[in-house]
Formats: structure tokens, sequence, C-alpha cells
């Protein structure tokens, strides 16, 4: 297409200007962008800072975990050693896993992400920076917490799949499994919030003219990774809030005496665990994809293709979860289908490994510790990849499924697949983010000692599985000759251990974090996040013409740092950015991005403070680190949707941009519709509970579907929409009143509560116990996410009115005004489904 | 098995004529006597529901009563009710031999130590 | 336990476990074929001559390495993969025996059916299975999620609670076999092992001929004691007035190769040890310490409990 947005696209031949830049505009850029110091970094927002924050937070747990390994490890050298007793192993594998899984693998491709994406499309930050520092300091908190409830004895002991009924509450009495369930639920908002920035920050904020198919392969994992975790997410969500509710008040999703079922759980959590492990798995590839180009001196060979494999990966990822669950006695047909799909997964990882080999192929690569840890991880994931074909393969699952072969398996896939990434990307883009690039010497030690014990490690755990050994054991007998490769395995643990020791003194010898004097790119890389970069990431934002620009255009660095491109200082006095269109990256308008922030850290304290001091059943202050992390949630939003003086600003070269727009085409609108996706899948999977549970345990379903009162649910759910829109609609009249359009708004939130209290009251009235039954269960489950989303319609409106009052709601359109519609819209049309949908099958 | 061939000789005041700790060591394991003790030697299992052996040797007593000799532990081993009345100890299907066999072992076991 | 063979998996005794051990080695030659293809196709993309270097170094290897070939090995391996899965879930002859194994934690609870599905016998931990014949186990669960898994004869399926899982095994020569529970099951799911003992069918015949029989209960002071000491509360003997359900039924217990659930031989001394304290052997396991008991009745339980055979 010529143009998506009527951008003209001969505005960018005036780009790179020749005139001299004004006195003191880089002068005045720096000093708008000055970096917090000492305790004032607690309020850093900027990616630069919260990127490397989150990188140490999910290396810090990475090493957390791995010391746990090396205690199992050290237990299991040899039969019937007591180096820990039973119950304190079981814990130990158990944080193992949850540790490694929630707590470094997913946050470190996040925060990667977070560090290296907005520099890569030339954006000066993410979209929403105080939302990642949010996300961040609630994962680093109760991240840490969580992993703390080990030396009370307090860890959940229940594996990292935590399953039903062994965590019901008959079995797991104490605390422990509570401490899984909701210290996940705090890495779950983080997740989310970062799926939002990225995908947002993907679409809406690169570098004018880098079109979709100019955007570096990495930009692509990440969006497919955006997309896959704001699908995936929600059904752990789901899962762990039905669990809890389960054991806090009785409710038997997961018991089969009273209509639950255990499996219910297994399908809930690895509808979302197997795209976990593509959602780690597909960034780490992407910046392989990267690094491979960079390495080799040449241009990925089958772009195209790499990019259709994560598409392709991404969408086969989600019909492959009962693969995990052959052997519960699924029927036939489903076990063959979801055996086709997970053989059909392996064919788009076989695309990138086999281009990144026609890459070096093509290519001039250097043998250096970023090449190293490259290879040695394409060898280990194609050994995980093959033998997880093996197992996909049913017959060889009922002897593999549970045992050491499957340990085998998935550390091969996670260590060649995101591990060894992982460390090649810390080598490779060191010198963008630290005054000196990691030493090449001790890479190349780290590397062999990583590779060789990775490898003396989980090679015999393919013949201990076929051996007989299950996995999940604290110790085993002697008399089985499992103890020559369990001792084997240990020695290699070791080997692991100490190439992460080598890697960590390299990094304390060389990295020494710095936002503007960077070693520079010594590797000599093509993309945008190799420009010479302040905090500001580039001085000026360049004009993309192909995917790689520093090699298509040696000029560019020195172009963009003299801000002979966009934006090259400040046009309002303000941190900005430019947001861009979906697809061919037009500038659409001016992005006033907010500075360090305290709101954001506190909120983030009180609401891991909530999480944990609820699961110690602290309730008094529990609630009131709730009230408070509200309170400072809104605080924080009081500071956005504002408008500045300058209605539209030159954005270099006489480009005009727009300062405030509204509607469906602004970044907060996508944010919010990302958010509804989330809460839309969330309820998707309730009903699924529903019809589930309705499916193999009809008997439990007792208790008449009260029809009749859908003729006052139902509109009342249609006059909260309706009042919602309204309101919207009167904002943009010249005539109304100031305060109309929060009124209706607060009557359209009344509405919403009218619907859903209706509903409530009419199942109450028709005798369904939520105790008693599955289907009481699900349907009082249904309801009190509705009333959720209720709540947080109220607490909108209260929002709403107080900015109403301070005239802040400016017509004729404003975006926290809308924003607040489409929830409410939203919520409506949830309830209305909920009403419906209970009632359709009854007794 | 691989153990017994390393064992030292037994202290000369422990020293047993006829007894061979190779044998007593098959003689614990088919009477299941590490179902209730911990035997040095002996990996499963390593019960306690009576008292650890390891380095019974070094004991002056036996259940704190007895004087650790050869032909009492012997006596003990196989029948302890009969030699000390009150004791928990039960009776065990063990042959006079397999007895001293038996406490030829303890001894050599802990003497290893 | 003793006598096993070193990798259960790669020697099965038995037809269900033999074709899945079969597909393992077509499996490991394939791996092992693809993973050698792809350590060469990375040798020559860095040390290769230039011309084939240029020969790899394009969109065509993508096509054929990265598609065209996984595409076809895949669709061979499933078809095969699948066919295997219906034939080793067809269902049997209808006069088939069936056991049903119930899970427990960290026990197994085995019981015989007749014909018109009601149980004849009683037993635990151990199976016991004629030779060359299928047999059916129906799994389940009386607690949390445990899976049944004897390597040599056949895969694992799970027991869980609220459904029934059924499985055929079969073992064609007389043997014994171990397993392990494959599902984690909290506490002490390390030591939750099964024995299978397969039979000549003759005597397989003979000896359930023999358990069927009505039996003269054992008298005397360990009868007394198993009463009296609460045994009879959590145990069954059939004949008896020990009833109890909550533990395993130890009608045949003098005839078991192990005690513990698949863990301890069974012997005299083994059996007052793990009476007298098995929470040093299996911590956390159902059964409390009975260290009150004096040597005599010890002695008295332990030689009851060897003559029920």
């Amino acid at each position: 297409m010529r143009t998506e947005t009527g951008f003209d696209h001969s505005l960018y031949d005036r780009f790179p200007t020749s005139d001299p830049r004004p006195e003191g505009e880089l002068e005045e850029l720096e000093r708008i962008w000055c970096a917090p110091k000492g305790w004032q970094l607690l309020t850093a927002v900027n990616n630069n800072y919260i990127g490397i924050f989150y990188v140490g937070a999910a290396f810090l747990f990475f090493l957390l975990a791995g010391i746990l390994a090396l205690v199992m490890r050290v237990q299991l050298a040899l039969p019937l050693q007591g180096i820990l007793p039973q119950e304190t192993y079981n814990q130990f594998f158990t944080m193992h896993g949850t540790v490694m899984m929630f707590l470094f693998a997913v946050p470190m491709v996040e925060a990667i992400g977070v560090l290296l994406l907005p520099q890569m499309l030339a954006a000066r930050d993410l979209p929403f920076p105080r939302l990642s520092a949010y996300a961040f300091w609630a994962y680093f908190v109760g991240g840490l917490c969580f992993f703390a409830s080990l030396f009370f004895g307090l860890a959940p002991d229940g594996g990292w799949f935590m399953y039903p009924p062994y965590t019901s509450l008959t079995y797991s009495p104490g605390i422990n499994a509570d401490f899984w369930l909701l210290g996940i639920g705090f890495i779950e908002i983080s997740a989310i919030a970062g799926a939002i920035e990225i995908i947002v920050g993907v679409l809406r904020t690169r570098a004018p003219g880098m079109t979709l198919d100019k955007m570096p392969v990495y930009a692509w994992a990440m969006l497919v990774l955006g997309v896959m975790i704001i699908i995936a997410f929600p059904s752990v969500i789901l899962g762990t809030l039905l669990l809890e509710l389960e054991r806090a008040f009785n409710w038997p999703f997961f018991d089969p005496t009273r209509g639950g079922d255990a499996l219910l759980w297994q399908h809930l959590f690895w509808f979302f665990g197997h795209p976990e492990v593509y959602i780690i798995f597909l960034p780490a590839s992407g910046l392989v994809s990267m690094m491979v180009a960079a390495m080799a001196r040449t241009p990925l060979v089958g772009h195209n293709l790499i990019v259709l494999a994560f598409l392709a990966t991404g969408f086969i990822s989600f019909g492959v979860w009962a693969h995990h669950m052959f052997t519960t006695g699924l029927p036939n047909l489903s076990i063959g289908f979801f055996s086709a799909a997970s053989m059909a997964v392996s064919v788009p990882a076989g695309i990138q490994i086999f281009s990144w080999i026609a890459t070096f192929a093509v290519g001039r690569p250097r043998f250096n510790a970023p090449t190293l840890f490259l290879l040695g991880g394409m060898v280990t994931f194609v050994v995980g990849g093959l033998t997880g074909v093996m197992v996909a393969m049913v017959p060889f699952d009922w002897q593999a499924h549970d045992s050491y072969f499957i340990v085998a398996h998935l550390h091969y896939v996670l260590l060649g697949g995101m591990v060894f990434p992982m460390f090649a990307a810390f080598y490779y883009w060191t010198p963008m983010t630290s005054r000196h690039p990691l030493s090449e010497r001790l890479g190349k030690w780290a590397f062999w000692l990583m590779f060789a014990g990775m490898q003396v490690t989980f090679w015999p755990m393919h013949l201990t599985g076929l051996m007989g050994m299950p996995r999940r054991v604290y110790t085993y007998l002697p008399g089985r000759e499992w103890e020559v490769t369990n001792m084997i395995s240990s020695v290699g643990a070791f080997m692991l251990a100490a190439g992460v020791l080598l890697f960590l003194i390299d990094v304390a010898r060389s990295f020494r974090f710095t936002t503007d004097h960077d070693a520079g790119n010594i590797y000599d890389g093509g993309t945008l996040e190799w420009l010479p970069t302040g905090l500001y990431s580039a001085r000026s934002i360049p004009v993309v013409k192909s995917r790689e620009p520093l090699w298509e255009d040696p000029g560019l660095a020195e172009d963009v740092k003299a801000g002979r491109y966009l934006l090259p200082g400040s046009a309002t006095g303000l941190r900005e950015t430019i947001v861009t269109s979906p697809l061919l990256a037009e500038p659409q308008y001016l992005q006033i991005i907010p500075g360090p922030s305290v709101w954001p850290f506190l909120a983030a304290i009180f609401t891991a403070g909530f999480f944990i001091l609820l699961t110690i059943q602290a309730y008094t202050p529990s609630f009131t680190c709730g009230v408070l992390a509200v309170v400072c949630v809104l605080r924080w939003l009081w500071d956005t949707d504002r408008r500045v003086k300058e209605v539209t600003v030159d954005a270099g070269a006489g480009v005009r941009l727009p300062t405030y727009v509204t509607g469906p085409s602004t970044h907060g609108w996508w944010a919010m519709i990302i958010l509804l996706i989330v809460v839309g899948m969330i309820f998707v999977m309730a009903l699924f509970s529903f019809f589930y549970l309705f499916g193999v345990q009809s008997q439990f379903w007792q208790a008449p579907a009260p029809a009749g009162h859908l003729a006052i649910i139902l509109p009342a759910y249609l006059a909260a929409a309706g009042l919602a829109l309204l309101s919207r609609r009167m904002l943009a009249r010249e005539k109304t009143e100031h305060w109309t359009p929060g009124v209706l708004y607060l009557c359209a939130a009344a509405a919403l509560a009218a619907g859903v209290g209706a509903d409530m009251w009419s199942w109450i009235g028709s005798g369904l116990v939520p105790e008693a039954s599955g289907q009481g269960a699900t349907v009082y489950a249904l309801l009190s996410l509705e009333v959720l989303l209720v709540g947080v319609g109220v607490l909108m409106a209260c929002y709403l009115c107080a900015r109403n009052s301070r005239g802040m709601i400016v017509r004729p359109r404003n975006n926290s005004l809308d924003l607040c519609v489409l929830w409410v819209v939203y919520a409506a049309a949830q309830g209305s489904m909920t009403g419906v949908l209970t009632r359709l099958v009854g007794a | 098995m691989l153990t017994a061939g390393c064992e030292a000789s037994p202290g000369k005041s422990q020293h047993m004529a006829q007894a061979d700790a190779v044998r007593g060591k098959l003689a614990i394991e088919r009477a299941g006597c590490g179902a209730c003790h911990d035997i040095p030697g002996i990996r499963w299992p390593k019960g306690q529901a009576g008292p650890s052996l390891q380095g019974f040797g070094d004991q002056g007593m036996i259940a704190g009563r007895l004087p650790n000799r050869p032909d009492l532990l012997a006596a003990y081993v196989r029948n302890a009710p009969a030699t000390l009345p009150g004791t928990t100890m039960p009776r065990m299907p063990l042959t006079p031999a397999e007895a001293r066999d038996i406490a030829a072992y303890l001894y050599a076991a802990s003497a290893r130590r | 336990m003793s006598g096993d063979s070193l990798i259960p998996v790669l020697t099965p005794a038995g037809p269900y476990a033999g074709s899945i051990t079969m597909l393992a080695w077509l499996l490991i030659a394939m791996a092992t074929a693809v993973l050698a293809i792809v350590i060469a196709a990375l040798w020559i993309a860095f040390a290769g001559s230039d011309r084939l270097k240029s020969r790899l170094g394009g969109s065509r290897t993508i096509w054929i390495g990265g598609i065209g070939v996984p595409v076809v090995i895949l669709t061979v391996l499933l078809v095969y993969g699948l066919s295997l899965t219906r034939n080793l879930t067809a269902p049997v002859p209808a006069e088939t025996m069936r056991v049903r194994i119930t899970g427990e934690m960290w026990w197994w609870r085995v019981a015989y059916l007749d014909e018109t599905g009601e149980a004849f016998m009683i037993d635990a931990n151990e199976l016991h299975i004629p030779a060359g014949r299928p047999v059916l186990l129906e799994l389940e669960s009386n607690d949390v999620i445990h899976s049944f898994w004897v390597p040599q004869l056949s895969g694992k399926l799970d027991m869980v609670p609220g459904r029934r899982n059924t499985m055929p095994i079969q073992a064609d020569a007389p043997g014994v076999f171990s397993g392990q529970c494959a599902e984690y099951c909290g506490g002490p799911h390390a030591l939750m092992g099964f024995v299978v003992i397969a039979h000549e069918p003759a005597d397989f015949d003979r000896m359930m001929t023999e358990r069927r029989a009505s039996r003269t209960p054992v008298l005397g002071t360990g009868a007394e004691l198993f009463q009296r000491t609460g045994c009879a509360a959590c145990h069954r003997i059939a004949g008896t007035k020990a009833n109890g359900t909550a533990g395993p039924d130890l009608t045949h217990v003098g005839t078991r190769r192990s005690l513990g659930a698949g863990i301890l031989p069974n012997n005299r001394g083994t059996l007052m040890g793990w009476i007298g304290d098995s929470q040093a052997i299996k911590p956390g396991n159902r059964m409390p310490p009975y260290k009150m008991l004096s040597a005599a009745e010890l002695e008295a339980i332990a030689s009851y409990l060897e003559a029920q055979r």
C-alpha cells in the first residue's frame, strides 16, 4: 500500500537534514532525560534501568534455583542419602521448577525485551514505562518473598505443576500450596503487563519507515511472545484462582466426589504450560537469529521463513497441551490429534535450525564467545527437539513420561533453546549497555565448562529414565544400578555450575552499567540498537530503509548522533517518542513519556504485600496493603492523560505531529483492548471449566436454571453498556453540562452492579450452593469474575468523577473516559454471557 | 560383598575362631536385621526400631547390661529374651553358627573404622 | 529388588512392552541419524569447502532440511505411532482375567475379580499373573493421582481419583518384574514399589485354587495380639475377625516377596522391623510405629503373619 494513515512518504526525503542543530538542543535533551541517582533509582522507569534491574533479578533467580538443583544432585548422587529429609527435598524440586519457569525463564525473556526492544526499534522508551516499573518491582519483591518460604519450611511441595488432589486442602493442609498459588499471582501480573508493553511497543513505536517487513526478526519473535502470553497466561490465572477457591472455600472444582475432576486442572494448567515453553523458546530463538546474522556478517537466510516459523509455532503450540496427559487415560481420538500436532510443532523449529545453518554457510562466521554459545545451544536444542519427537509418539511416551528421560528432554530444550542463547546474548549485547565488553577468554572457558557440564549432567538421564527411575523421587534404593548414571549427572552439575561461576566472575570484573558511554558496536551488528545512545536512546530517530540499517548506510550512526533525523531534541520540554502505524510505521503522533515516579514502586510493594500477607492469612494487613496498592495506582494514573500546551509540534524538518490524540489508534486504547482480551480469555477458560465439568460429571448438575430472571439481568447490562457509550457521546456534544459524562458513567457502573447482583440473587434463590457440586462451584466462580469486573468498573467511575470534578475530562474526546467506557461495555457483555450460558445447561 | 574383601582383621579381644564375617553379612541380609538396626556395611534397610550398631565393637556393653563378648553376643543375637530377660529384641531364626558369624561381622565392621 | 534387568524399557518381557521397545529403537536410530546430519551440516557451514558451503547457503537448505525431510519422517512415524497406540489399547477377549489395582498413599490395593466383577481375592503390592496370557488391569485411586508402571511389561497408566483406567499387560514367560509409582504423590512417593510375578499357567491356576479355598484360621498368641494391639483396625485377614481396610490386606502376606510396597525383602527380621518402626524405613507412611511391643509379642505377631499364606 502507498500509505496507511495518509502520511506523505515523500516527507522522508527531507532526512537526513543538513542544517546545523540549534545551540543547547542536545544539552536540553540530556537534562530532560537525566537519570535518577542514589535512592532515586527506585523511582526510575526508563527501560535502560528497568531492563537491567529485570535482567539482574531474573539472573539472580536462575542462580538461586540452580543452587537448589545442585543440592538435589548431591542427594541423588548415591542411593539413600539423607542430606535433605524427604519433605525438604520435595519442596526443593518444586521450588527449582517453579522458580526456574516462573521467576527466571519468562521474566528473563521479557527483561531482555525491555532492555533491547526500544533500542532496536529506535524508540526512546517502551510505551508504558511506569507499568514496566510496577511489573518489575512486584515481581522482584514478590519473588524474593516467595523464595524465602523455603527458609521457613513453607515452600510448596506439589511439583511445579501442583496437581490436585494432592494440592487440595485434604492432602496439603498447610499454607505451602497457597504460597505457590498466590505467589504465582503477581508473577502473572508482571507477565501480562510485559506482554501489553511488548505488543504495543513492537506494533506502535517503531522508527518511521520500519515497515513490518523491515522489522528485526527479534521484534517478530517478541510480538508472537506477547500474543502468546495474553492467550496462554489467563488459563493458569484462572486455574490458580479455582484451586485457591477450592482450598479457601471448599468449592469442589477438582474433587470428583462432588462433581469436580482432577483432570480439569491438568487441562487448564497445560493449556498454559505448553505455550509457556514456547514463550520461553521463541524470544530466545529470535535473539539467536539476530546474533547468527551478526556473527556471520550477512543478512539472515530465510528471513520470511523464520517469521512464518514463529507464527506457526505460536499457533500450533496452543494445540498440543494434552501431550502432557498421554498417560491419564484420554480417548484415542484426542491422543491421536495431540500426537500429530506435537510432531507438527517441531517443523517450524527445524526451519529455524536450517536457516541458521544456511546463514553461517553463506557468511564469514567468527569463533568468538557469542558464536560458541550459539552453536552449543543449537546442538543441545536439536537433541532436545529430537527426544521431543520421540515422546510425541504416544506408546514411547507411555514408557518415558514422568521418568528421568523426560527430565533429560526438558533440560535439553530449555538449556539449548533458552539458556545458551541467553549467555550468547549477554556476550553479544553487553557492549551496548556496559563501559567494557565481557572477556572473550573467560567467555570461552565458561562456555566449554557449561556445555560439557550440561552434556555430562543430562545425557545420562536419558538412560536413567529407560532404566526405570521415575522423576521427583527424593532417593532411590540400591541394587538397580541407578547410582552410576546418577553420580555422573551429579558430577556434570558441578561442571555446569563452575561455568556459570566463571561467567559471574567475568561480569564482576568487566560489566559496568552505563547509558551513554557504552563499549560500542564491537561485533559490527547491523541493527538500530547499535546506534550511539544515551538514556534517551538514539539522539534522533532515524527513517529506516532496510532490515540492517547500519550495514546499508554506514553514515547512519553519525547522522543520528548529529541530530539529522526526527526528534533531535525535545519538542515540548518533556520526554517524548513517536508513535507510528502498525504496518508501515508512519508517524502518527508524539507520545509524552513519563519520567521517574515513586508511585509504581509503591504500588508494587503494596501489591506484593497484599498477596504475601493473604497467603500467611494475615487478613487485615493484607487488605490494608490492597487498598494502599489501589490508592497508589490511582495516584499514578492521575498523572496520565494530560494535555500539553502545544497542540502539534515539529518533529523534525517540518514534519508536524499532534501531541494528543484519542480513539482506537491511541496506544492506551490498544493496551485496554489487549487487557480485555486477557480478561476475556480468563472468562473463556472459566466457561470451559463449566462445560467440561458438566460433560464429565453431569450427574452433579441438579439445580434448575432460573431462566426467567434474565429479564432483569440482561436489561441491566444493556443499560450499563448504553449509559457508558452515552457518556462518551455526551462528552462530544457542545451543549452538555460539565458533570454529565461522569454521572452517566457512574450510573453505568451502578447498572453493572445491578446486573451481577440480580444474577447472584437469582442463583442463590434457586438453592445452588458452591460447596456442594461442580455446578455450584463453576457458576459462582463465573459470577465472582463478573463481580471483580464490576468492582473495577465502580472504581473507574469514582476515578472519572474525581477527574471530572477537576475539569480534566476535556471535550470532545478524552482518553481516560474512552478506556473506562471500553471496560464497562466489555463487563456488560461478559455479564450477559455469564447469565445466558450458565442457564443453558441445567437439571 | 565388595566391602567384605577389604575388612581388616578383628581386634584381639573380639577374635572369634571359626566364625566368618563374610558369612555373617549374608546371614544379616537373610534375617533382615537391618530392618531394626543401622548396621555398618548394610545399605538398606537402616531401621531405627533398635539401636544403631555403628561402632558396636567399641561398646562395652550389649543393650547396656551384658558385657560385650563374642560368646554373649552370639547368644544374644540368636535369642535375646533368653540371654537378657526384659529386652525388647525378639528371638531370631538363626543357627548358632550363623549367630557367631553375625557377631564376627559386627566386630569386624566396626574395627574397620 | 534383585534380579531385575538393567534397562527395563529396552528389555521387554511381554508383547505390549515389546512393541514399544521396537518403536523405541526406531526412534533412537532416527534421532541419532538426524543429529548426525545437523552436526555435519554445521561442520560444513563453518569448515567445509566453498563449493559445499555455497550449496548449503540458500533457502533450499531450509526447504529440504527444515520442512521436506522432517515432514516425511514425521508422517511415517505418526502413522506407525498411532497404529501402535490403537493396537495397545485394543480390547482384550471377554474371558481375560481382570485385576483391580487401587493406588493409595503409598501402597497398592490388589483385587482379583471374578466373571461378575466381584473381588474373590484381595492382596496388596504384588500381582500374580499367568505367563503367556493377557491380564486386564483396572486402575483407580482412593486419594491422589498415582501411576502404575512396570516397564518390562507395559507403558504406564495413571490412577486418577474418580476414574477407572484400564490397561492390558502380559508376560511371555515366568519371571519377577518390578515397578514403581510414576506420578508424584507426595511423601515417600520414591518408596512406592510394585512386584509382578508371572507363573507357568498350570502353577498359576493351582495357586489361585489353593488361595480361593476356604481356610482354617491360625489361632494362638499371634492371632490374639493382632486383634488386641489394634492391627485389625487397619488390616484384614480373611476368615478372621480382622476386617480393617485402611491398610494392606494381610491374608496372603506370608507368600509375598516383598514388604512395604516392594521395598523390603520378606523375612522375619524385616517383618518385625517394619512393625516395630516402619517410619524409620519409609518416613511419612500411614502406619504408626509399634515400639511398645515386647520381644515375645513382636515374635508372635511376626510368626502369625508368616503363617498367612
